[in-house]
């Protein structure tokens, strides 16, 4: 009884404590502080700042080891008026929430960011408008944080003037949810960094790739939404990045991808749509990756293979009106395709048992020609196409003997 | 008229065997080694073949490893880096000076940059600390995954 008494003692001490905390405010005149800065110089660890509506033209705003909570309200607005970076921040236990902070200076030797952070552990990043960003939110050497709710545009001008949106370099254990971003070189950038999650954020209109990854291991990326980027998702040098519920759309140029896969292995890609893209997924060099139940929709290619690409299986996925379902250089492969649906597919079923009772080939003769004469592409769509495809259909000579569908599907999956 | 068609053929001669460099374009060019686009005017490069043929990297390490993988098919190829100082500025490759600095990342995760002299990257190894490195001893230093070092 004593010692439950204790507990409780101890435990509404602890539930007290916090109250000791002042909130300090930050406003225009009548208030303790007019600089977000001073405030931050005056506050004791744990104190809260909350910056009143009103413009504040500060730069360079620097938190050092200090755990504060920042917040603002709607109309409270940081401007940086093109001078370094909105915010510099090295901490731990801090947040930054329901603030604007606008025009950051462009520079092609430094990354100046809205919000950098540099070692940081235990934050958050929410609710946070950023305009005329440069790099957004600049993520180095830091863990266990979250950045949600956030809605970043740069300005758009051109790919060189312009950084990432959300930067993560050499970070761990970090999530990123719902955010908005546009306008910018790339949406999200990771760099050395693993055990990531990226959910339910919107990624479009940027000018190199809507999400991307470089020898980052061990991150998954499900919910979103890549539209209208040069190219959607780029995986580079990465090992083991699961990809589920995924919508790549409208990825259109002559250098463009749905998604890339560059030198990555034993990654998980599935119930992901692909639709309207130059290229659903170009993959080089990438082994022992399952697809399975993605739709690929009106894509000019649905997948294309270059490079040794090996250890790859195709099960159950989609495949609707696309122009080329597959291309592929190279010979002999150990990849497998089954139990696919394709639109292509004019083989029958007599003994009614779902499955085609011929093999499909998904390669054509004619994405050969197209793979080694770009221009013979005016030719789609006409009857000596149709014709050369049908001979290769009926004799196949080119098409590697392997490289069917055994059990290609009568009816489309339903997933 | 003799004369027209004559000086038609110089100028036809002339322009076709343009061996210089072409530009990049920043932001619609690819990486002829690692399909990444090509964005950042501080650390690409450009090869251009004795016939003419431009290609691009979005990173030094890449044209090294590019250069490496078809050894002696380059020897007579124009090699072009970005001066750290001028971004987007041209400069040959052997006559350059490289840092490999921890501080100062390129885009294909080898830290590899070039000034246009050793003073130069001397001034940037004082604020970065690193290695200067000379092209010839820098394709030793530069493998294909060079990232795993980190």
């Amino acid at each position: 009884m004593k010692f439950s008494l204790f507990i409780f003692c101890f435990i509404s001490a602890l539930n007290y404590a916090p109250a000791q905390n002042r909130t300090i405010e930050v406003c225009a005149k009548d208030c303790e502080f007019s600089s977000i800065q001073k405030a931050v110089n005056q506050a004791q660890a744990n104190d809260s700042i909350f910056i009143q509506k009103g413009i504040y033209k500060e730069h360079n705003i620097f938190i050092n080891k200090k755990s504060l909570h920042l917040y603002g309200e709607e109309g409270s607005v940081i401007d940086s008026e093109y001078k370094g970076y909105g915010f510099k921040v090295e901490a731990t236990d801090f947040s930054i929430t329901d603030l604007t902070i606008k025009n950051i200076e462009v520079s092609y030797t430094s990354d100046y960011a809205a919000i950098y952070l540099f070692r940081c552990f235990d934050f958050k990043l929410k609710n946070i408008t950023l305009r005329n960003a440069f790099f957004g939110f600049l993520i180095e050497k830091s863990r266990n944080g979250f950045v949600l709710q956030n809605d970043i545009s740069g300005t758009g001008d051109s790919e060189a003037s312009s950084g990432n949106a959300i930067h993560l370099w050499d970070s761990k254990e970090i999530e990123v949810r719902d955010n908005h971003v546009y306008n910018m070189r790339d949406g999200i950038y990771i760099e050395f960094g693993s055990n990531n999650i990226f959910d339910n954020n919107d990624s479009h209109d940027n000018m190199r790739y809507g999400l991307h990854f470089m020898f980052s291991n061990d991150n998954r990326y499900s919910n979103n939404s890549f539209r209208n980027n040069s190219a959607g998702v780029a995986v580079m040098f990465s090992k083991r990045i699961v990809m589920y519920n995924n919508v790549f759309k409208k990825n259109w140029g002559t250098a463009s991808y749905g998604l890339l896969l560059k030198e990555i292995n034993d990654a998980e890609i599935y119930n992901n749509t692909f639709e309207d893209n130059t290229v659903g997924i170009t993959t080089d060099g990438s082994t022992r990756i399952t697809y399975r139940e993605n739709d690929f929709i009106n894509n000019g290619y649905a997948v294309i293979f270059i490079g040794g690409s090996y250890q790859n299986n195709f099960i159950k996925n989609n495949f609707l009106y696309n122009n080329f379902d597959l291309s592929y250089s190279g010979g002999l492969n150990d990849n497998s395709f089954d139990n696919n649906f394709w639109s292509d597919y004019t083989g029958y079923d007599l003994d009614k048992d779902g499955y085609g009772d011929v093999p499909y080939r998904p390669v054509k003769l004619f994405s050969y020609l197209v793979n080694n004469t770009p221009e013979s592409i005016i030719l789609l769509r006409s009857l000596f196409i149709d014709i050369i495809n049908f001979s290769e259909k009926v004799t196949p000579i080119f098409t590697p003997e392997n490289l069917t569908d055994q059990n290609p599907l009568m009816r489309k999956v339903q997933w | 008229m003799n004369k027209y068609i004559i000086l038609t053929f110089i100028f036809i001669s002339i322009t076709a065997c343009d061996k210089s460099a072409k530009p990049i374009n920043y932001g619609e060019d690819q990486c002829d080694f690692c399909s990444m686009g090509i964005v950042q005017k501080t650390h690409a490069a450009q090869l251009v073949t004795e016939k003419g043929k431009q290609h691009k990297f979005d990173a030094i390490e890449c044209m090294v490893n590019f250069v490496k993988d078809k050894s002696g098919k380059f020897n007579n190829a124009t090699l072009l880096v970005v001066n750290y100082n001028q971004p987007g500025k041209m400069i040959l490759a052997e006559s350059a000076s490289y840092l490999i600095s921890k501080n100062l990342p390129s885009p294909m995760g080898a830290y590899l940059t070039a000034f246009a002299s050793v003073s130069d990257a001397e001034a940037a190894q004082e604020k970065l600390k690193g290695e200067i490195y000379q092209w010839d001893n820098l394709k030793k230093v530069i493998k294909k995954d060079i990232h795993k070092i980190h």
